[in-house]
């Protein structure tokens, strides 16, 4: 008992084949569009490294990239094979290879579904690399002067600008860090003495953001320093004003950006995935279909095409039966050495 | 009545016109998209920095006649690669008889005329850009601190955003700052002796300070950003005027804009020079291949030779049939008389 059983007549399996070499075609160009995103990918994430303390994973998009150099591969050999398949002596060629071909398509497939589920799962991982790469640009915002580090002030400044974000998770993380360099604070004068007297670390901290915290939509201009002091500004309440500094912390606004990415990603690799699962069901039904021609001599007859020649269950056992048969016949080989050595033996 | 360059066009050469002109109309086409696509550009950014252009600026005038003139040549692009193919095939070159004539003027006076406009326009426009873009940014520059006056509540954040994407800092310079009152009146404490000297050391009252917004700040510069006090080199410390100075952007924005807009003008104007060169091509060898199949009589594949042209009589002889046929046009009866004998005159040698 067949699964899901279609008749086909000549004309039937000539519209099969034409329109299965048309989809691998157009499949070829998703293969090339799944590409082109993983490549996309690959240098957001590489723009991005220094805040990431260059160790954010690059799985996701190296497989995309793999994905779609494979599938650009397979689905030409398939729409070759099916621009074949209406010609019998071109097609007689490539008989022997097709069962395996459609084997590997399927893994092909697998292993597609695999890699779009990881585009959706991938936000947990980027959520803590950018949480530990962004505390520690923080950190070295002021060693302007260290080799190696030097860029950091400016890969931050340009972050906050870009992303309009300020800090880790708000404004007042850079309450907690000296973001001045000690080159440039006049220590001879009472008030740096006192702020520096004033915790244990002998840090030198403000209640003042970097100027790239400041929103270009408030009314006043920008507000940087003193900013829990109300008597310093006129007019000035830090419990009501918003315009005045970005809200949003940048890992919040990285990981949104990055997240819709990878969900816009994720969602043209299933739309391909889906794509390729059609495109395989139908070369199998073409493979069975030419495979059921009963008569060579006449290419005019009916024959009939299916999945599965028996159904689920027996076809599984079937599998796991020829799986027995090798593991059997391993044994028996071994037997046959043992009996061999044994009468030698004795 | 001789015809104007004339050229006698065999069957072979006629189908290696016909061929020729299909890549040909087809590069015009790519030419022509690309035109459309570089006005597209150029008006998407005018859009952007429009307050920063004084309405009275023409050069807006450029991008929307080049995407009309664009859009011409895409789609004489295409009827002229649907015409030369459809020359090629005899079943399919008789409905094309009638619209090559049409489509060659249109294609000429429209598609040429436009082109030309468009490049004087490249040629001329971008230097009304200097004053226009003095103007916007003056104005832009006054009304900064109007963060609540309907009409001009967006003029400080556009500049900021201004300065901060292109990296540039006043009309000419960062000073431009110190002679303008960019700190709305409304944050001002009326109470504060240092605010009352400021608006008293100057004839219209205004509260100019020697300080720049935070949006000309380079993040290049090692230092947190000196926005305050810049005319005194003293008031800050370790301050060393030896060094370059990276603390703010260096450039204006006059020049910024200006060097930006005209390298867009440049490349539309590059963009539109090709396309130009490449109608001319096309249209008139069209017109060859038009004259030479109708001295066929529209049959495709008479192995006959017939010659192609571009006016079948010099221009005087053309305005002169022309004024005659428009004068046969109002008194038909006697004028039919010397047309009907010329026919037999030709017929005779011929016979």
């Amino acid at each position: 008992m067949a699964l899901l059983k279609v008749k086909f007549d000549q004309k039937k399996r000539v519209k099969l084949a034409q329109g299965l070499w048309l989809m691998n075609w157009l499949s070829v160009l998703a293969g090339i569009i799944i590409f082109s995103l993983g490549l996309f990918l690959k240098i957001e994430l590489r723009k991005r490294s220094d805040v990431m303390n260059n160790s954010e994973s690059h799985f996701v998009p190296n497989s995309l990239i793999g994905m779609g150099v494979l599938s650009c591969v397979f689905n030409s050999l398939a729409g070759k094979i099916c621009y074949d398949a209406l010609d019998p002596t071109k097609y007689a060629r490539w008989k022997p290879w097709l069962k395996p071909y459609l084997a590997v398509c399927v893994l092909f497939n697998i292993a597609l579904l695999l890699v779009t589920l990881c585009c959706f799962l991938m936000r947990g991982s980027l959520e803590s690399t950018l949480a530990h790469g962004l505390k520690n640009g923080m950190k070295y915002y002021r060693d302007t002067d260290t080799p190696g580090r030097c860029f950091m002030k400016k890969t931050i400044d340009m972050l906050q600008i870009e992303f309009k974000c300020c800090g880790n998770n708000g404004f007042r993380d850079w309450f907690e860090i000296q973001w001045i360099s000690n080159r440039y604070l006049d220590f001879s004068s009472k008030e740096v003495k006192d702020r520096i007297k004033s915790n244990v670390d002998g840090r030198y901290l403000v209640d003042g953001v970097p100027f790239s915290c400041c929103n270009p939509s408030s009314p006043r201009p920008c507000i940087q320093y003193q900013l829990t002091n109300n008597s310093a500004h006129y007019s000035y309440d830090h419990q009501t004003e918003e315009l005045n500094l970005w809200v949003s912390g940048c890992r919040a606004a990285l990981l949104s950006y990055y997240s819709s990415l990878m969900n816009s990603t994720g969602a043209v690799a299933l739309l391909v995935w889906l794509f390729e699962v059609t495109i395989t069901i139908g070369l199998r039904y073409l493979h069975t279909a030419l495979e059921g021609v009963s008569n060579p001599e006449d290419p005019e007859c009916e024959s009939e095409g299916w999945l599965l020649e028996k159904s689920m269950s027996e076809t599984w056992k079937a599998f796991l039966e020829s799986l027995k048969k090798l593991g059997k016949s391993n044994q028996v080989e071994a037997e046959g050495a043992d009996a061999g050595q044994a009468p030698e033996a004795g | 009545m001789a015809p104007v360059l004339p050229l006698v066009l065999p069957l072979q050469p006629r189908i290696r016109l016909a061929q020729g002109l299909w890549l040909l109309s087809w590069l015009l086409a790519l030419a022509g998209g690309l035109a459309l696509l570089c006005s597209g550009h150029l008006l998407a950014q005018l859009w952007q920095l429009g307050t920063f252009l004084a309405p009275s600026c023409p050069f807006a005038a450029l991008p929307q006649v080049a995407l009309a003139a664009g859009a011409v040549a895409l789609g004489t692009g295409l009827v002229g690669a649907g015409a030369s193919r459809a020359s090629l095939d005899a079943a399919q070159y008789p409905p094309w008889r009638k619209v090559l004539g049409p489509l060659l003027v249109v294609g000429a006076a429209g598609g040429g005329g436009l082109l030309v406009l468009a490049l004087a326009l490249a040629l001329a426009l971008p230097g009304s850009l200097d004053t226009g873009l003095e103007e916007g940014l003056g104005t832009a520059l006054a009304h900064y601190k109007d963060t609540e006056v309907p009409g001009h509540c967006h003029a400080k954040r556009l500049l900021d955003e201004l300065q901060l994407r292109h990296h540039c800092c006043g009309r000419h310079g960062y000073k431009d700052w110190f002679g303008i009152q960019w700190v709305s009146s409304r944050y001002l404490d009326p109470n504060d002796q240092d605010v009352l000297d400021r608006l008293q050391s100057n004839v219209e009252g205004l509260y100019l300070i020697d300080g720049v917004p935070f949006s000309c700040c380079n993040p290049h510069s090692p230092r947190p950003c000196l926005q305050s006090r810049l005319s005194e080199p003293h008031a800050h410390p370790l301050f060393d005027p030896r060094q370059p100075n990276l603390n703010l952007w260096a450039h204006g924005c006059h020049g910024v804009l200006l060097g930006h807009l005209q390298g867009l003008a440049g490349t539309l104007g590059g963009a539109l020079a090709v396309t130009f060169l490449l109608q001319i091509l096309a249209l008139v060898g069209l017109r060859y291949l038009q004259t030479a199949l109708e001295g066929l009589g529209g049959v495709i594949d008479g192995e006959g030779e017939t010659q192609g042209y571009l006016f079948p009589s010099g221009l005087k002889d053309m305005l002169k049939t022309a004024w005659r046929q428009g004068g046969v046009a109002h008194r038909p009866a006697p004028e039919e008389a010397p047309p009907e004998e010329a026919p037999p005159k030709e017929g005779l040698p011929e016979a």
